[in-house]
């Protein structure tokens, strides 16, 4: 124990203070409920979309992948939707598949991840607006609140 | 690129020798304000030298309890640490994962720093 | 004015979904009639450990707004999670069969017509309940009406039995004609039963839906501390009634028929009617209970909108969810099994589903995050990690003890 701690301090150098909020993708963004303005579930957080800033275009690397730039990469967008089927079994779904909420909509991350926009008119609820609109709220009493009316 | 693109991959040092594997990716929230929050930058990558388990981060928070399942998973994760954004070289390329000639790889700057990982 | 009358109603009909479902109302009764009251004990270590963990994640819906299987798909991932999911739908889902037919298997008795024709009614009654009575109305009415099942306990008294020769079987760790295997079989199966995942899914559920929040921790201890351990009083007073009366007679219990024998000779047609007031809303009760954790797990963990308390319209994938599990237990019903038989084989997946719904509320009722100074104490974290322990030796011990007893022949 002591040989393996000596080990640690020799190759572990502090991380200095950070002049901003620190957060894990996996310890406090990837699979937590992302809930609208009303608090309302909109959807869980499956994948998160990372974009250089500068957006200059991403350079080959010689011996295969892709070489990293100078500039700053920051999360462009949470990503729902088919991204799920990929984390899980691999692989990779078309970018025109995934349901995009931008960075600049998300107001609180806590235990669940808040975004500053009604969930009713986002890309990612269509499911439930089709479930509403063509099954549920057609059914007599869907659209009334239980045990009223 | 999105976040699965760098979860679970294998890290190379810069001479190919594997040093682990991403667990997890670090961001701080210190880039130009966009919407309510500051943008979220990231700033490095987690790499566990011994699993690719990663219990989801939970043996880098504070919590030390509940006992013995605290302690294992710290114990499994052991020699975890940061790298930072700017030591890393290259990233695996879009389409890396679906040839399965190719393992997708992180491959890190010569004289690369570890940071600790703890939170 | 109700809630605050009945504001244990929600852990009384937590637990009478666990505890006295249409498939533990048999195997109670089957328990008594051939070990006795020998198994009592697995009752009561039941009770304590799904307290301990009813009771953590109640306080954790209760401090965070976190329903249990929102944590579930936070700290395992999508995959484990998701072998969570399936493993706990299976549960829930052949619970809900055997509920659903047993509700049928009730009004044939009432009225003579054949059970397969009463299966959508029950499904369709049981529909419309959840798509229009409000959920305070819902846990009240069905967690009053079993408690009508207290005529078991009335039964025992009444019967008048040899209370030391009770005593003594309490005492027995087994029964003279059946094996040890068997034996550990039904200890398994009671305290699989005492343990479903469903319960914690609900219990944490119906916190949200009753909008609990840290000044409810209180009420959140109240529930778990009166309702589970009534519902193991329910279990063990059925399997005592059959244990008097059953068991010196060399009657096995096969069918839900034959549990009112025992309140029959202590209390005659007064004391049936009375109980079986009781089996049909414990029945009914557990089937609105896993209806909703089916709708319940699938919202949460793919962060779906739910609950009670949204209009239909605000939840319909929940709503359509629960449409489906009851089209599906309708649909197996009509295949004509054996919908208490389905109930056994509940134990595999239970194997599954207990340890990945269990690890997650304890690893997280210790994280501050959530819990801010509401975190686990050292007492309720040796308690959850002494259960864990055990659930993982129930559930490695579950499928080879299965198979060897041909469950439980």
């Amino acid at each position: 124990m002591s040989v393996r701690r000596a080990e640690k301090a020799r190759s572990a150098v502090p991380e200095p203070p950070q002049p901003g909020r620190v957060l894990d993708a996996r310890l406090h963004l990837l699979d937590r409920q992302v809930l609208d303005v009303d608090g309302v579930p909109v959807c869980t957080l499956d994948d998160l979309e990372l974009d250089d800033v500068a957006a200059e275009p991403a350079t080959r690397a010689a011996g295969g992948g892709t070489a990293v730039g100078d500039g700053p990469v920051v999360i462009r967008a949470l990503l729902s939707g088919p991204v799920l089927g990929t984390r899980m079994f691999g692989g990779r779904p078309p970018g025109s598949r995934w349901h995009r909420l931008p960075w600049r909509d998300v107001t609180d991350i806590g235990t669940a991840v808040r975004l500053g926009v009604p969930g009713a008119r986002l890309d990612v609820t269509w499911l439930e607006r089709w479930a509403r609109n063509h099954v549920v709220g057609r059914i007599p009493g869907g659209r009334a609140r239980p045990g009223k009316g | 690129m999105i976040a699965s693109d760098l979860l679970d991959v294998r890290v190379l040092d810069a001479g190919g020798t594997p040093v682990g594997w991403v667990v997890d990716l670090r961001f701080v929230l210190d880039g130009p304000p966009d919407g309510r929050l500051a943008g979220a930058r990231l700033h490095g990558l987690v790499v566990s030298p011994r699993t690719r388990s990663s219990f989801l981060g939970y043996e880098r928070s504070r919590v030390r309890h509940p006992w013995p399942i605290a302690p294992l998973v710290r114990r499994r994760h052991r020699g975890t640490f940061l790298a930072h954004w700017e030591d890393v070289a290259r990233v695996p390329d879009r389409d890396d994962g679906t040839d399965p000639e190719r393992e997708p790889v992180v491959v890190l700057q010569v004289g690369y720093t570890r940071y600790t990982a703890g939170l | 004015m109700s809630r605050r009358l009945l504001v244990v109603a929600l852990g009384v009909l937590t637990a009478i979904g666990g505890f006295v479902d249409a498939g533990d109302l048999v195997t109670n009764a089957v328990v008594g009639s051939r070990f006795g009251l020998s198994l009592v004990w697995v009752v009561a270590v039941g009770v304590v450990g799904i307290c301990v963990f009813a009771h953590m994640s109640g306080k954790v819906a209760a401090v965070s707004g976190r329903a249990t299987f929102e944590i579930i798909r936070e700290r395992l991932g999508p995959t484990a999670a998701g072998l969570n999911l399936l493993a706990s739908l299976a549960v829930t889902v052949l619970t809900l069969v055997a509920e659903v037919g047993g509700i049928a298997l009730a009004l044939q008795l009432a009225s003579s017509v054949d059970h397969r024709l009463w299966v959508p009614v029950a499904a369709l009654a049981l529909w419309l309940v959840l798509w229009r009575v409000k959920f305070s109305v819902m846990e009240n009415a069905a967690g009053l009406l079993g408690l009508a099942l207290v005529g078991f306990a009335v039964a025992v008294f009444l019967l008048g039995p040899d209370w030391a020769e009770l005593g003594a079987q309490v005492a027995q760790r087994s029964a003279a004609t059946e094996t040890g295997a068997t034996y550990w079989y039904f200890a398994v199966a009671l305290f699989g039963a005492a343990m479903t995942p469903y319960e914690v899914f609900f219990f944490s559920s119906g916190g949200v839906e009753e909008g609990w929040g840290t000044k409810d921790l209180a009420t959140s201890r109240l529930n778990v501390l009166v309702g589970f351990p009534l519902g193991g009083l329910l279990s063990v007073a059925i399997a005592a009634s059959a244990a008097v009366v059953l068991l010196p007679a060399g009657i096995a219990v096969d069918s839900m028929a034959q549990l009112t024998l025992p309140v029959a000779q202590a209390g005659g047609t007064l004391l049936v009617a009375v109980v079986i007031v009781g089996l049909v809303a414990a029945t009914s009760g557990a089937a609105i209970e896993t209806t909703l954790s089916t709708g319940y797990t699938l919202a949460q963990y793919l962060g779906w909108s739910w609950g009670k308390f949204r209009r239909p319209a605000e939840a319909p994938r929940f709503h359509l969810a629960m449409i489906v599990a009851l089209v599906v237990a309708v649909g197996v019903l009509m295949t004509n099994v054996d919908p208490i038989a389905v109930t056994e084989y509940s134990v595999v997946f239970s194997a599954v589903a207990l340890p990945l719904t269990y690890v997650p509320i304890l690893v997280v009722a210790n994280d501050p995050e959530y819990m801010g100074e509401h975190v686990n104490g050292r007492v309720m974290n040796f308690l959850g990690t002494v259960y864990l322990v055990i659930l993982v030796v129930a559930a490695v011990a579950a499928i080879p003890l299965m198979i060897v007893t041909e469950a439980g022949g």
